[in-house]
């Protein structure tokens, strides 16, 4: 039975990726016809320097299993250092999350050129079955359905919709 | 009615009660933090410390649910939170200062508009309060009328004996219920004499002079003296047993959600910021009068009654160590 | 007690202070000072404005002189004077904070008149102020203090402080933490995230939490949920880090003030850590102009990123 279920089981990842590059190695990885997994849901930016590491955050607690962050390699930044600066906030942040108790295996950053479509099908899918061996992100869930002890209503709807994650 | 219980059985009495299916609030260590919640067992009661938070969250949760909502397509789904699934509590421990400010909240959550969530809460919630044999220099329950051993919102009261165990007195209905369920941990009353008091060392306030110059000094410079340093947190108003203001919010995604209502304190910026941006509490001194006010001013106009227990909380707690006793007492001298 | 903590020149340091203030105020070369005086409860202490030299007598030093006043000066707070030079009694850790907030371009050296205290320590909490300040009643950040002696101020009293050496306590636990399984980690996060109720004091105190609106407090759009619940209260701790990240120079002002006793610094102080190891950064000793997380190096390291 629990064996089923994890074969069931298809993450939700979320990619934040930059227009110039990765978007565009994206949609070149689309137009040659290269499979990848569809468990990606892509929110475009217009720099990898624009992804808010609050957004992670935000992804994480809206229920996604994997969040991947891609832009630019170094260098071609179309604002010449958007990566390199986002570069050094995710570093500190997966850190902070890590601290926290974030699981790093969920988080995957990565750099994906216009030109590169075979390595973005290759990062959505490696992190999709990485994803998929651990498992649902149960804490952020959890957490959302937490309550302080005065505040907490012991109904059985709320127990079935604690139960069911 | 008087009766006396042994320690032993306080704590037998709380394991029936948690037996029963009943909900024992009371404090307890909460990630190393004196807290009241519900006990697993009695093992855990910590009956030696007030309790950082007061016991308003029993009855005024810290955040809670009031309604919740699901869309689909054009089709909204309302759903209501039904006060009738509150559990019945028994809240122990609650030492005079908490107890007393319950009654005092009952006055507001019952007056134009009946708030269900704080009243069925307390229909269902027999308070067994507990005198104070300790106070410190932040303690000043006294200084505001009432005594480590007022049972005023109390509906059991236990007061510390010589030689160990509580000179037990109810005073309503729930509270001889409790001890009539469970008479056999209950002794007669044998005559020790109760361990000493606190005593609080802070000076009476004289509370209808403290009034009379709040009437007549909405403007005044001392305000900008006294709360200058006030960083503008939320600290006193959420540790204060008696402060109740709240804000409701509506958090969630475009296809569910829920309406919540939490604590709010009258210290933050955004407590009177209008949305056209202009805010008439722009300096943290019209936000701490506000706090005074309400507490010995606006309230008792309405209720006749004071917003201020003298637990002593905000004193302890304030991150810049305003001291609303030694504020009030110099009012009180002005 | 064999850890108590000599804080007996906290008696000349204050009448230095108080003649100093005086001095200033009277020659007019500064607007206000900011500084400690002696509440109604035993030994307490709280932050006061004065624009007198009349009231420079009011002014003390002593172990439950907490406060990190550097927080006054900023824009958040818009009670205290501006608009000219203003005198500031300053211990080492509040000096590392006005160091970054000159960095950031929020304050003028030329309008601070930096008044320093050599400080043995103070108190961990001032719930009791009363308390004789020993190895076990000091704040955890004065054991590992590194900067008794404030450099750079324009007036630093004479006398110099006697202190115990103290094993550091954020070191070891951060060690403790990072031992620990991402699972285990976050139950202990939760434990204590669970206890907050969103009172901000966290925030309010810290001379870097500035902004004019927080991006906590924005509910269009809102990126982390303002009510006090185990959801909202984690994101609010771990954005608030964030924030912080390669800003913060540890007067762990959270810390103390935190009603809950969650233990915020332990965040800070990670990051501070992490900072260092990656970029070679450490906050609040020397004005600069960009933090390590509003600069990079071409070489940054990326072993991180596929």
């Amino acid at each position: 039975m629990h064996h089923t279920e994890k074969h069931n089981f298809e993450p939700k990842i979320i990619a934040f990726v930059c227009t110039w590059c990765t978007y565009a190695g994206a949609d070149l990885a689309g137009t040659s016809r290269m499979q990848y997994p569809a468990n990606v849901r892509v929110l475009k930016f217009p720099c990898t320097g624009r992804i808010d590491p609050v957004f992670i955050l935000k992804a994480f607690q809206q229920g996604a299993d994997g969040v991947l962050v891609s832009g630019c390699h170094p260098g071609d930044c179309h604002y010449i250092a958007g990566n390199f600066h986002a570069r050094r906030r995710f570093a500190a942040f997966r850190k902070l999350l890590e601290f926290v108790g974030v699981d790093l295996g969920r988080l995957q950053f990565s750099w994906v050129s216009a030109a590169e479509g075979g390595k973005w099908v290759e990062m959505v899918t490696d992190l999709t079955e990485r994803v998929r061996g651990m498992g649902p992100m149960q804490e952020f869930r959890e957490l959302a359905l937490e309550e302080q002890w005065s505040g907490a209503i012991d109904t059985p709807e709320l127990r079935e919709a604690y139960n069911s994650i | 009615m008087h009766k006396y219980i042994s320690e032993n059985n306080l704590k037998a009495l709380l394991d029936h009660l948690i037996a029963d299916g009943k909900r024992v609030i009371a404090p307890r260590m909460d990630a190393g933090t004196p807290l009241y919640g519900p006990l697993a067992d009695s093992a855990g009661i910590v009956l030696d410390q007030l309790p950082r938070r007061s016991a308003k969250e029993t009855f005024f949760p810290v955040c809670e649910d009031i309604m919740s909502y699901d869309k689909e397509g054009q089709q909204v789904t309302l759903r209501d939170v039904s006060p009738a699934n509150f559990p019945e509590t028994i809240l122990v421990g609650v030492r005079p200062c908490d107890a007393a400010a319950i009654p005092v909240l009952d006055a507001v959550f019952s007056w134009d508009y009946k708030d269900e969530f704080f009243l069925e809460r307390r229909r269902k919630t027999t308070i067994v309060g507990l005198a104070c044999t300790q106070a410190d220099d932040a303690c000043f329950c006294t200084a505001v009328g009432l005594s480590p051993a007022d049972p005023k919102g109390s509906d059991l009261f236990l007061t510390p004996v010589e030689g160990g165990g509580y000179a037990c007195e109810t005073f309503t209905d729930k509270g001889e219920a409790l001890v009539n369920n469970h008479g056999e941990l209950f002794a007669e009353p044998n005559g020790t004499p109760a361990l000493p008091l606190a005593e609080p060392q802070t000076e009476k306030f004289d509370l209808k002079k403290v009034k009379a110059w709040l009437d007549d000094h909405f403007e005044d410079p001392a305000w900008d003296s006294i709360a200058v340093r006030c960083v503008g947190c939320g600290a006193c108003a959420f540790l204060c047993p008696a402060c109740h203001c709240f804000d409701i919010v509506d958090e969630g995604t475009e296809k569910a959600g829920k309406r919540r209502k939490s604590w709010d304190a009258c210290g933050f910026w955004k407590f009177t910021h209008h949305a056209s941006g202009h805010n008439p509490r722009d300096l943290q001194p019209k936000r701490y009068r506000n706090r005074i006010m309400h507490k010995f001013k606006y309230y008792d106009d309405k209720f006749g009654q004071t917003l201020c227990t003298g637990c002593g909380r905000c004193i302890r707690f304030c991150p810049v160590g305003i001291d609303i006793a030694a504020i009030v007492n110099e009012i009180s001298k002005k | 007690m064999t850890n108590s903590i000599d804080t007996s020149i906290y008696t000349a340091i204050t009448e230095a202070i108080q003649d100093e203030a005086r001095r200033i105020l009277s020659e007019r070369s500064v607007i206000a000072v900011v500084g400690y005086t002696a509440a109604r409860r035993k030994g307490s202490a709280q932050p006061v404005v004065i624009t007198q030299a009349d009231d420079a007598g009011k002014l003390i030093f002593s172990a439950a002189c907490v406060n990190n006043l550097a927080v006054y000066l900023t824009k958040a707070k818009k009670e205290i004077p501006k608009g000219g030079k203003i005198g500031i009694v300053v211990k080492g850790c509040d000096l590392k904070a006005l160091v970054g907030l000159l960095g950031e371009s929020q304050l003028k050296r030329e309008e601070l008149y930096l008044i320093g205290v050599p400080c043995a320590g103070v108190l961990a909490s001032t719930a009791q102020p009363a308390r004789e300040l020993t190895g076990d009643t000091i704040a955890p950040k004065c054991r590992e203090c590194d900067n008794h002696l404030p450099q750079g101020c324009d007036f630093v009293p004479d006398q110099r402080p006697v202190t115990l050496e103290l094993a550091g306590k954020y070191s070891a636990e951060i060690a403790r933490l990072e031992a620990m399984t991402p699972a285990e980690r976050w139950a202990y996060w939760k434990e204590q995230f669970k206890k907050c109720i969103k009172c901000y004091a966290c925030r309010q105190v810290c001379p870097f939490c500035f902004c004019e609106q927080c991006l906590c407090d924005r509910n269009k759009p809102q990126m982390v949920e303002t009510t006090p619940r185990p959801a909202g209260n984690t994101a609010w701790h771990i954005v608030r880090a964030m924030h912080l990240a390669g800003r913060c120079a540890g007067c762990a002002e959270c810390e103390r003030v935190c009603p809950m006793d969650i233990p915020l610094n332990l965040l800070n102080r990670k990051m501070a850590k992490e900072l260092k190891e990656l970029y070679d950064y450490e906050a609040g000793f020397e004005v600069r102009e960009k933090g390590p997380l509003a600069m990079y190096d071409e070489k940054d390291d990326q072993s991180f990123i596929k």
